[in-house]
């Protein structure tokens, strides 16, 4: 009986030590795992359904006579040759392709947490919407866009304000008139005289000489 | 009385471990915080974004419509109104609000199709192509100049002045041939219709008979 309890007790203890290396095991793992994650430097803020519902309910743009606000820091996207040829005035150059390193961060999120709002401008719009989307789904928000076109005219900077996505000409319109336009040509216009008639020369074929008598 | 000891340990040790266990399911109640972190990496959308591969030039989707390359399909980001006016032949309206509808994913997330995005200029296409890029959606492509351009270069070309290349010549040639494609009409395009009905019936022949060479007579043979 004694013996019997005893081996059962073995067994008992036996099988708890096994439980207890898995375990052990099991957490070691778990440690491992969470000591060498690493967390990605940038990080979603919004996923694209909430960036793009939250788009379409706010205005993008800022104007022209609005930039000399205190609250605006404006951003030129451009590559660092174009902003040293001329860029506006007070603007700092983060080229769109270096918005995500480290130092450039910091800046943006100095100027969101001291409330600042980060105007972004490229050779045209399409130009900074680029930089803009990309941050804007890091979370900052306080972004806009000023949508300009900037040329040079020998060396000096010209900004030229332009409307984004404007309906410039209408096509249908322009289809249909030029449809008009041609068919009230046509009728107007005299019926061209017809192309004088083609001369036809036609070569006889020289008729086979009949055989010549021969012996 | 060794069995109670026992079952006590091993009663102390389950606790800890399933205290351990808790702990560790607590950290889940953080991940949602990585849920948002949707697709592709912000490094490499930023790279795909910079890069101006995505465009397309109006010449070039005009040539594809006009050989009816069939792996195209023209996505129009605008609002209703603005396709119901003008919109590109066959394209689909997806409006930029509507872009992530439920709807709509299974004609932007495929790989059967060249989308093309387009919009007034690439503004809002740029905007759809850089959230179904973050998605990872394949084969997108975005009209460089949007509508704008399409009128200004395909359905009314500049005719290049006298001192300009050949190539300009030839891009003009190109463009309008593919804006009548599209629907515009030119007068002297009329002129050319109408050229065949008045043609006259039948034109008199003249006929140059050319003399025959009086035939040399046979000349003695043997």
């Amino acid at each position: 009986m004694d013996a019997n309890y005893k081996n059962l007790h073995m067994k008992e203890l036996e099988k708890t030590k096994r439980i207890s290396i898995a375990v052990t095991l099991f957490i070691l793992v778990v440690l491992i795992g969470v000591l060498s994650f690493k967390r990605p430097k940038n990080l979603y803020y919004f996923n694209t359904t909430e960036t793009l519902q939250q788009l379409a309910s706010e205005d993008l743009f800022v104007s022209l006579t609005d930039i000399n606000n205190t609250d605006y820091v404006l951003v030129d996207v451009r590559k660092s040759y174009d902003f040293d040829r001329g860029h506006l005035e007070n603007a700092v150059n983060i080229s769109s392709s270096d918005i995500l390193e480290e130092n450039n961060i910091n800046v943006f999120t100095e100027l969101q947490n001291t409330n600042k709002t980060v105007v972004l401008y490229g050779k045209n719009p399409e130009e900074a919407i680029a930089p803009f989307m990309i941050l804007y789904q890091l979370g900052y928000t306080n972004l806009k866009v000023l949508p300009v076109e900037n040329s040079y005219n020998q060396n000096s900077l010209e900004t030229k304000l332009v409307e984004v996505e404007k309906y410039d000409n209408d096509i249908k319109t322009f289809i249909a008139e030029s449809v008009k336009k041609a068919t009230e040509l046509s009728v107007q216009k005299v019926i061209p005289p017809p192309p004088p008639p083609r001369k036809v020369i036609t070569v006889e074929k020289k008729k086979k000489a009949p055989a010549e008598g021969g012996c | 009385m060794v069995k109670k000891k026992v079952a006590k340990v091993l009663a102390f040790r389950y606790k800890i471990l399933a205290l351990i266990f808790i702990i560790l399911a607590g950290g889940l109640v953080l991940l949602p915080k990585y849920k948002k972190h949707e697709g592709i990496k912000p490094e490499t959308l930023l790279s795909n974004v910079i890069n101006p591969e995505r465009y397309i030039s109006t010449d070039n989707l005009a040539h594809k419509i006009i050989s009816k390359d069939p792996s195209i399909l023209l996505i129009d980001v605008r609002d209703e109104k603005s396709y119901a006016n003008y919109t590109i032949p066959n394209a689909l309206n997806i409006p930029l609000n509507k872009l992530l509808d439920e709807e709509n994913e299974m004609y932007l997330d495929q790989d059967q199709y060249d989308l093309v995005f387009f919009s007034n200029d690439n503004f809002s296409a740029d905007q759809a192509w850089i959230l179904c890029n973050r998605l990872d959606y394949t084969n997108i492509k975005v009209l460089k100049g949007g509508i704008n351009e399409w009128f200004s270069t395909i359905i009314n070309p500049a005719i290049p002045s006298e001192n300009m290349a050949a190539l300009e010549f030839e891009l003009y040639n190109f463009r309008k041939s593919a804006s009548m494609y599209f629907g515009v009409m030119y007068p002297e395009q009329i002129k050319v219709a109408k050229k065949p009905e008045a043609k006259p019936v039948a034109a008199p022949k003249k006929v140059i008979t050319i003399e025959k060479k009086k035939k040399a007579p046979a000349e003695g043979g043997c």
